[in-house]
């Protein structure tokens, strides 16, 4: 018994001090050394911030270049389903053009009766929106990574982007910055696990949390009232109840999967956005 | 032409570790491919666990916890927890290693679900205690699930390529 227990102790201390012919450190010495950058960064002393910053840069960068074949086969992918899809399209579009054209007189008359309607109410037009810093970004890696669903964007610091501002692609809102080095800053996408946002339903006065859940077509709506059963096609708009966001930034849409079941999902597609706009958007 | 030769067999006997670096730079998964986000798997510790069990001398440590440093800048998890996931599964390989008598395949392939499961929970530990990171359970475990199951298929490809290259 107990030769066997020496045993397994020189094992044990054979495996973590041994260094071999092409082994420069011992595997005792690079655990020590990773307990003590965990610890280090989890108590973020000042020194760690600037060097996390000088990696992050770096390693994002290297990042790109190695991510390249497969931003090409991509492309590649896109542009030949693109082709097929596109006399399709133009088809439909067709279509909705005229379909628009007329929404359009009737939209002019509803603006107009609108306005009236807000003067005899007595309701300004007060635009509480503050936005004195928008500024165009280009996505440099969409990492698919099992814990975070985020993107890295090429503008950091330098380029005046701080933590929690807002980030929109095609006027549907992404995320919000969460980590911001000199050259980047990274995103974390309304599909991850941690993106809580309070929304509204359409033509509802239903409050609740949008939270993700790693998927862009099945996000998940929590705190609704009891007894409230979601209709399909209702578009989900901010409530600007966290006094951050703005009230009205249309987020979500509830639609009907093949199993008949209501879901909620994404309106903006993270995994398509290349240019997104990253404001400040927050209340007076 | 000896001076050709040389350099070849450095860049073939890199390639595990450029293999292990450009993974760590770039996250390709199997699931990007078929629109099947189901299949992906970590072909880093597949790669550790391989070369630290039948070529250690071809993987050092230290490219394994500097690896683990860029994965973690990558991913935006706590630095140094890949580092120490990665050099858990190690220490886990180099202690399998020295106590196995007679090497077998399938015997490699069932001690690597130990390895796996260390690996992952001090990964689990950190991640829970050092950041305010939520996860996804079910997708980790998917991902070591599909990464115990093409360990195999690996251990072929990897064992052919040592033998193609050092034949001689």
């Amino acid at each position: 018994m107990a030769d066997y227990r020496d045993d397994f102790i020189i094992a044990i201390r054979y495996a973590l001090l041994k260094k071999g012919a092409k082994q420069k450190f011992s595997l005792f010495f690079l655990i020590l050394l990773s307990l003590s950058i965990i610890t280090l960064d989890k108590f973020s002393f000042p020194f760690m911030n600037g060097v996390r910053g000088v990696l992050n840069d770096f390693v994002y960068r290297v990042s790109v270049v190695s991510s390249q074949p497969e931003v090409f086969r991509k492309f590649i992918f896109k542009k030949t389903s693109q082709h097929y899809n596109v006399t399709k399209e133009n088809k439909f579009l067709k279509k909705e053009i005229e379909y628009l054209k007329k929404q359009k007189f009737n939209n002019t008359f509803l603006l107009s009766e609108n306005q009236i309607l807000k003067k005899t109410l007595d309701l300004s037009e007060v635009n509480n929106f503050e936005q004195n810093f928008s500024i165009f970004a280009k996505v440099m890696l969409d990492q698919r990574s099992p814990f975070l669903k985020s993107i890295l964007i090429n503008k950091g610091t330098r380029d005046k982007v701080e933590k929690g501002m807002t980030v929109f692609n095609k006027e549907y809102l992404l995320g919000s910055v969460i980590e911001t080095n000199y050259l980047s800053s990274r995103v974390l996408l309304l599909t991850d696990l941690n993106s809580k946002i309070p929304v509204i339903i359409e033509k509802t006065n239903v409050h609740a949390i949008l939270e993700g859940t790693g998927n862009k077509k099945k996000l998940y709506l929590n705190y609704l009232p009891e007894n409230y059963e979601m209709k399909s096609d209702q578009i989900i708009f901010t409530s600007g109840k966290d006094g951050f966001l703005k009230a009205g930034i249309p987020v979500a849409k509830t639609y009907l999967n093949k199993k008949n079941k209501i879901l909620v999902k994404l309106l903006g597609d993270p995994g398509q956005a290349l240019i997104v706009n990253v404001t400040n958007g927050q209340i007076k | 032409m000896r001076f050709l030769n040389i350099i070849k067999e450095k860049i073939f006997r890199s390639l595990p570790i450029i293999f292990l670096y450009f993974f760590s730079f770039y996250h390709f998964q199997l699931a990007e491919v078929g629109k099947i986000n189901f299949f992906s798997f970590n072909f880093q510790m597949i790669l550790i666990y391989f070369y630290i069990l039948k070529f250690p001398e071809e993987l050092g440590f230290g490219n394994i916890f500097l690896a683990g440093i860029i994965n973690d800048t990558v991913l935006g998890t706590p630095l140094g927890s890949t580092s120490l996931s990665y050099l858990t599964l190690s220490f886990f390989t180099t202690y399998i290693r020295n106590v196995t008598l007679r090497p077998a395949m399938t015997a490699e392939w069932f001690t690597f679900i130990p390895a796996l499961f260390f690996s992952n929970f001090v990964y689990l530990i950190i991640i829970n205690n050092f950041s305010n990171v939520k996860f996804y359970y079910i997708e980790l475990l998917q991902n070591t699930f599909f990464t115990f199951l093409f360990f195999p298929i690996f251990y072929y490809i990897f064992s052919q390529y040592q033998k193609l290259i050092f034949k001689d």
